[in-house]
């Protein structure tokens, strides 16, 4: 195992660059930080329209997340990769094609989680901030949205992990992340698919596994601030 | 200053105001007391459109405040509101609750609303807790610091539903101690109580309400005294009973 480190760790980390495309780990992650950060402002606005008391905009932000759901994320990235092209009438490359699918499944499923958030608040803050004379814009993006997203931190970052595991299926059509690269060695080394594809186990292991770590701190943050313990333990 | 005509509210089919015409003067203080589910929440929701109403017609200074030309939003700024659960902002520190108004409605840069939400905090007494978030401070300052909220704009009328309900008993007097400041100031108050000695001491009419009618109206001498009505009687001695 520590010979096919040795041997192919650096196209493990970067992929063929400087004298190809970027890819292996950094890859991987570069498409989970890009995915998650296009995904949520989406999700934002589904989560929004989701909550929202106009019935026609609740109805197309509950038909997008119904369907989107209802259909597996790899059937969508041939969608993209194979249709949409032929749709808009050009190619697109294979990265921008696993992020944009990436991006509409994750919207449906984050979006379901900030709405959760926002449901979850207790009326009050949404009368509070009427009777304030606050409008719509005011109440959402400083009163309501704040606390929605501070409550589902946790939910967040396990999108992100989904969608770091999520970005292997880019190995499908060809984009040189993670997984791919692991495929490419397996392909050398034909004799060492347990060490290979354990090291590739590995390394997805310990992404995630930290993530969830930063999460389990994250609420148990999140828990003491909203209960004032911080406060006390500080000046106990 | 506020002004009930006629006016009536269904949640669903239940009619939960029925015909209420009442006036309240500039610069007094009405509590308004009754059973629970009598309608007072209600009723004083609807001064800031906070639930709407079917029929009749309310006005505030003049202006009806169900009409199409007028702006909600500019309506609720000139009525503080302050609820049984303060609903504070727990995201924001004290002071930027109170300075929320000042910020996203006169759109004033943090800068130039400090001093008047700390002036404010001064006024309830909590300018020490500026910087404290509403989960580090107790009920009653809470209550005084949603009402502080509730001033920041200036507003001609203050309504307050309930406002010492959710507190300790030791937590009450604070708060009754700034409304009885408030209304000394001249300030138009609806006060949705069951604190008698509240109102008999600072209100300037006390309002009965059973199942959505306005049962009694009267000054405070003759609400409290022998003379008044049956059902606000038998009010009085339950919670008498209760203390």
């Amino acid at each position: 195992m520590l010979e096919i480190i040795r041997d192919y760790g650096l196209m493990l980390l970067i992929g063929e660059y400087p004298h190809g495309k970027l890819g292996g780990l950094a890859l991987t992650l570069i498409i989970s930080i890009v995915s998650l950060a296009v995904t949520f402002p989406c999700a934002v606005l589904i989560a929004l329209a989701r909550t929202a008391q106009s019935r026609p905009l609740k109805a197309v932000a509950s038909g997008f997340v119904h369907c989107v759901r209802a259909i597996p994320l790899l059937m969508l990235i041939f969608w993209a990769y194979f249709a949409l092209p032929m749709v808009i009438g050009f190619p697109i490359d294979a990265t921008y094609t696993l992020i944009i699918a990436i991006v509409i499944y994750q919207t449906a499923y984050l979006g379901e989680i900030i709405a959760a958030g926002i449901k979850g608040l207790p009326n009050g803050q949404t009368e509070a901030a009427k009777a304030l004379g606050l409008s719509y814009i005011p109440t959402t993006f400083r009163v309501i949205l704040p606390q929605a997203i501070f409550n589902v931190i946790p939910g967040i970052v396990n999108q992100l992990t989904t969608i770091i595991k999520e970005s292997s299926l880019g190995s499908i059509i060809a984009v040189s992340e993670l997984s791919y690269v692991m495929l490419q060695v397996n392909s050398n080394e034909v004799t060492k698919p347990l060490q290979i594809f354990g090291i590739l186990a590995a390394t997805y292991f310990i992404l995630c596994f930290a993530l969830s770590q930063a999460t389990n701190w994250l609420e148990r943050r999140i828990a003491n601030r909203r209960t004032g313990r911080v406060i006390v333990e500080a000046v106990a | 200053m506020i002004e009930f005509q006629a006016v009536s509210k269904w949640f669903g089919s239940l009619k939960v105001i029925k015909e209420i015409s009442a006036t309240v003067d500039k610069g007094t203080t009405i509590v308004l007391c009754g059973p629970s589910g009598s309608g007072k929440s209600t009723l004083v929701r609807t001064v800031n459109r906070l639930e709407p109403i079917q029929e009749g017609t309310i006005t505030v200074g003049g202006m009806d405040i169900n009409a199409k030309s007028v702006n909600v939003n500019t309506l609720r700024t000139g009525i503080g509101f302050v609820f049984q659960q303060f609903n504070l902002f727990p995201h924001l520190t004290v002071v930027d609750n109170v300075m929320l108004p000042l910020r996203r409605i006169h759109q004033q840069s943090r800068k130039e609303a400090l001093p008047a939400a700390l002036l404010m905090l001064e006024r309830v007494g909590l300018a020490d807790k500026a910087n404290a978030l509403p989960a580090d401070i107790s009920g009653g300052q809470s209550q005084r610091v949603a009402i502080a909220r509730s001033l920041m704009l200036k507003p001609e009328v203050l309504i307050l539903d309930e406002p010492t309900s959710a507190l300790d008993p030791e937590m009450v007097s604070e708060v009754l101690r700034l409304l009885r400041q408030l209304s000394g100031e001249g300030l138009t108050m609806m006060c949705v109580t069951h604190e008698m000695g509240f109102a008999r001491e600072v209100s300037d009419r006390v309002w009965f309400l059973k199942n959505g009618k306005l049962t009694f109206n009267a000054q405070p001498e003759l609400f409290f005294s022998s003379e008044t009505h049956p059902d606000v009687r038998g009010f009085l001695s339950a919670i008498q009973k209760n203390h």
